[in-house]
């Protein structure tokens, strides 16, 4: 089975360490997408495995075979680069076929992969061009062409598109994934666009600082972030975070912040936290504006109007602090220009330790 | 964001559990390549620059070629006492410096006019051919360019004695007349590598980006001014650099135009080498020599790269 | 640049002066060359006379007909070629290696080995032991001598290294992940893609070969392997005090100055023959290495 395991991986730079310890496994056939801002060692992780990277401690095993003085040329994976790094001076056939070459294949051999590579990624008219006169799309498909053609156990994506324009780069992740679901190769994909990560992952693991935040399905972490910033680095718009303090019983706890109130779940994490100091967070998706007072609503000052067509963000705020909401706009925007106020429902609300930014919360069931 | 809320994760210290030693054969089991292909070069560089360098203990040393560097006899200082005592060779360095001095003073503006022109010729064309010639010079070797000054200046045929001639000017033999040899060698290196040496300071001045250019014309400076506002400080860098290397004179060329006559103003310090130690055979006399040039050198120039990179610090870049 | 338009009278004035000044200074630079090749092919009584200036007068081959049958001119003709091919392909042989690794992050001791390689263009050991090092290796008066003495220089090494370091370190490892050894890596990615610095270099070396006289009049002694540069240095600096030589000349219709000029000729048309390649490099070249260290 071709999964791919770390075992308190580290990474430093003589004394100076910078992945911290990382145990991720990565079951066969699996797309796993290693997300977090720059420099928080996803592409190290990934280099890592790849064996471009010295692995300072830890174990790696790929396939069941512990790798970690194994040359990457010896570890039977691939890797698609940010920047492609296909060989200028090659056409797209020889480029497809380096490792092929390289790798002394038979001729035959060499021809009818490229040929399959090329039927795959729809660059049969593309054969005989330098990278030079491929667009960014062609580019980006020759880099994976030249990944797949030697059927590896592991594919690994180092920020694949993040050259390539927005319309581009929804289209390749769309491909991205219908290549995965065809050929089924365990995958390790970095990026810090989670958008990307939401869309691509089986699973998401979102890194930070050296070491992991949360592992799990992309609505596992959508809706029980383990933590402020997962759940910050997750959803666009961002969720909301408001700092507050809780006041009210165990039975109906409340938090309270800019002078206004707001009613709590009765969670477990919340049970004698009268005047804790918390994080209240909320999706834009989940606050339901308001045009008037209503039961429970909070009130906000609007600030400007983005409107997407079907939908707005709504920029407000509260205290002085921004907050988001995202609501339908129904082709109705003097309804929106005078929202002044939002309801939530407190079961969708995240409530996070301030200190340590832990999830203070119950679990939401993945639907 | 939520920066505030997740503490920073304390930098860890690592201490790399497996023994340095088994990582250094890890290291090579996995980069020995690298190494084979540094190999060669470095051994090139013992064999022939450092092995020399080694060697040059001779200075010191009563050197005979029987018994070679190592076992011959030390003397200290004796070379370097009857070096500064001999006459000969506290000419040449006199030479030396004068003539590296008039070079720098008459020879240095003139590549940088040349860039400075250059840069400023708008007609592509023109500016290509004009480049093209007059980089050709340094590309030609020193024996040919001896050639054809000796044969210009040549008292029966040569063009100078000619052209004199109209002038009713009895021919002057040039290169036998030790008044004319300095202004002859260093018009004879300005000329052939003062275009050559004018594409560093080209190369200085097309690095100040266009911007800055474009900012001055909407700001209504004159093309004279933005030359003295925005080119000159770019060039000063490559000013320092210049003088650091001021003891190189091409002693090369030196050999191809001096003739005994001509010693008394010709002769520096890498011709008086020359002839002491490899005409003359007294290897460690002139390895003395060689060592003490190579040390004022040495000093001039790491001299020169500090003050360049204390100056770029700060400057405009 | 600019266009014309964007700029007052007086600065056009500027731009005139300045033309006709370069235009000068071109002049002079050419003028020699010419005088030389007029030279060449002039009669040698009006080449004595001092008659000719600008274009050939008398015109005749005599002179060239002088040197083309002279053995010596033939066999340093040809020993400067294997000088030149020979030393180009050896100092590639060293350089292109060795500046690759100085290029790569991973060797243990980079500062140290760069360092090595920088403090060659500090500190010389000078004339002297470096001749007598030859000595010592039993490199004096051979071919190979020649050519493996000056294989490596620094400039070269430092100047490849440069290009090597500015390609991006996802071709090594891309290469590296297709299953590329490092020499593998050097030749089928690295090479190519440094065709313009190689490029540079090899003519570096070329026109430094070619032109080399200092270390083979020193090294060679063996008239048979002296290069064309030593063979010109003998023929003009000494002939012209050559009573036997200048006794022939009385009659002939060739002199010291046409004769000289000839074998200039000579030596300089192969280097204008590849100076449209150099003049193509050189100031990329200049670029890419002169700036760092």
């Amino acid at each position: 089975m071709s999964g791919v395991k770390l075992e308190s991986i580290v990474k430093a730079y003589g004394a100076v360490q910078v992945v911290h310890g990382i145990d991720l496994e990565v079951k066969e056939k699996e797309f796993v997408v290693l997300v977090g801002p720059s420099g928080c060692g996803k592409s190290t992780t990934l280099r890592m495995v790849a064996g471009l990277e010295e692995i300072s401690d830890g174990t790696l095993t790929i396939d069941g075979k512990v790798v970690n003085r194994i040359a990457p040329k010896d570890r039977d994976v691939a890797m698609v680069f940010q920047n492609y790094a296909l060989y200028p001076h090659l056409d797209v056939a020889e480029n497809i076929a380096f490792g092929l070459r390289i790798r002394k294949e038979s001729k035959e051999n060499i021809e009818k992969a490229i040929k399959d590579v090329a039927g795959i990624l729809g660059l049969e008219n593309y054969l005989e061009r330098r990278p030079a006169d491929l667009s960014g799309g062609q580019r980006q498909r020759v880099a994976m062409g030249r990944a797949i053609v030697r059927r590896p156990k592991v594919f690994l994506f180092d920020e694949p598109l993040s050259n390539l324009d927005a319309k581009l780069r929804t289209q390749m992740r769309a491909e991205i994934k219908r290549l995965h679901q065809r050929l089924g190769v365990t995958s390790i994909y970095v990026t810090h666009d989670q958008v990307e990560a939401m869309t691509l992952a089986d699973r998401i693991v979102v890194m930070n600082d050296g070491r992991i935040e949360q592992v799990g399905s992309p609505m596992e972490l959508f809706l029980n972030p383990v933590n402020a910033f997962v759940a910050g680095f997750l959803g666009a718009p961002p969720m909301n975070q408001i700092q507050a303090v809780i006041s009210g019983g165990d039975a109906a706890p409340i938090a309270e912040f800019a002078g206004q109130q707001f009613t709590l779940p009765p969670l477990p994490g919340l049970q004698n936290a009268v005047g804790r100091k918390v994080i209240v967070g909320i999706r834009p998706e989940y606050a339901t504006p308001q045009t008037k007072a209503v039961e429970g609503s909070v009130s906000c000052t609007l600030e400007l109007v983005e409107t997407l067509g079907s939908e707005a963000l709504l920029h407000t705020t509260i205290g002085g602090e921004p907050f988001v909401i995202r609501t339908e706009t129904l082709g109705n925007m003097d309804q929106l220009n005078a929202v002044n106020g939002f309801t939530a429902d407190p079961a969708l609300i995240k409530v996070f330790d301030a200190e340590t930014g832990v999830a203070l919360s119950g679990q939401l069931r993945v639907a | 964001m939520s920066d505030a809320a997740t503490p920073k994760p304390a930098v860890t210290h690592f201490v790399n559990k497996r023994p340095v030693s088994q990582r250094i054969v890890d290291h090579l089991k996995r980069e020995w390549q690298i190494y084979l292909m540094l190999a060669p070069t470095v051994i090139w560089l013992l064999l022939f620059l450092y092995k020399p360098m080694y060697g040059l203990q001779i200075a010191f040393k009563d050197y005979s070629i029987f018994r070679g560097v190592a076992a011959s006899p030390w003397i200290g200082f004796d070379h370097f006492e009857t070096l500064f005592a001999s006459e000969q060779f506290l000419r040449a360095l006199k030479n030396t410096i004068y003539i590296s001095m008039m070079s720098l003073i008459i020879g240095f503006p003139v590549p940088i006019l040349l860039a400075l022109m250059f840069n400023e010729v708008l007609h592509q064309t023109f500016k290509k051919t004009a480049q093209t010639i007059v980089y050709l010079p340094h590309f030609i070797s020193s024996v040919i360019i001896a050639g054809i000054v000796i044969t210009a200046f040549s008292p029966s045929a040569g063009i100078v004695n000619t052209i004199l001639s109209w002038f009713d000017i009895d021919p002057i033999y040039f290169l036998t007349k030790p008044e004319w040899f300095r202004p002859i060698f260093i018009g004879t290196t300005i000329w052939q590598e003062a275009g050559f040496q004018s594409i560093v300071f080209i190369a200085a001045i097309s690095g100040v980006s266009p911007t800055l250019y474009e900012s001055a014309v909407v700001d209504g400076a004159s093309r004279w001014q933005m030359m003295w506002k925005i080119t000159v400080p770019s060039i000063i860098i490559m000013l320092i650099i210049r003088i650091g290397n001021m003891l190189e004179v091409s002693f090369e060329m030196i050999i191809l135009l001096y003739q005994p006559a001509t010693y008394e103003t010709a002769d520096v310090v890498n011709t008086f080498i020359y002839r002491q130690g490899l005409q003359s055979g007294q290897y460690d006399f002139a390895a003395a020599a060689g060592l003490f040039n190579a040390v004022i050198a040495f000093v001039l120039v790491m001299t020169a790269n500090s003050i360049s990179k204390r100056y770029s610090r700060t400057s405009l870049w | 640049m600019a266009n014309m338009n964007l700029y007052s009278r007086n600065d056009r004035i500027f731009v005139i002066v300045n033309m006709v000044l370069i235009g000068i200074f071109t002049i002079s630079t050419l003028y020699p060359f010419i005088y030389i090749a007029s030279l060449s092919f002039s009669s040698g009584f009006e080449a004595r006379a001092g008659n000719v200036i600008l274009t050939p007068i008398e015109t005749t081959l005599e002179a060239y007909k002088y040197i083309l049958s002279e053995r010596m001119f033939w066999v340093s003709y040809g020993n400067t070629f294997i000088y030149t091919i020979g030393g180009t392909i050896m100092s590639l042989l060293f350089l292109i290696p060795g500046a690759y690794a100085l290029s790569r992050p991973q060797i243990y001791g980079r500062r140290f080995w760069n360092l090595l390689v920088a403090f060659t263009m500090w500190f010389n050991a000078g004339l002297i032991p470096f001749f007598l090092n030859m000595r010592d290796l039993g490199l004096l008066d051979s071919y190979f001598g020649i050519i493996i003495g000056f294989a490596v220089n620094g400039f070269n090494l430092i100047l490849l290294r440069n290009f090597f370091e500015g390609v991006p370190s996802s071709f090594e490892e891309a290469a590296r992940m297709d299953g590329a050894n490092d020499f593998q890596v050097l030749v089928k990615v690295y090479m190519p893609l440094a065709k313009p610095a190689i490029a540079t270099v090899a003519l570096f070396c070329i026109v430094s070969r070619w032109n080399g006289f200092f270390w083979a009049m020193v090294l060679l002694q063996d008239e048979d392997k002296i290069p064309l540069q030593v063979f010109l240095r003998h023929t003009i600096v000494t002939l012209s005090d050559d009573q036997q030589f200048t006794a022939t000349l009385v009659n002939a219709s060739y002199s010291v100055e046409t004769v000289s000029a000839a074998i200039i000729v000579c030596s300089i048309v192969p280097v204008l023959i590849i100076y449209p390649f150099i003049q193509k490099y050189f100031e990329k070249g200049i670029l890419l290495g002169g700036v760092k260290e």
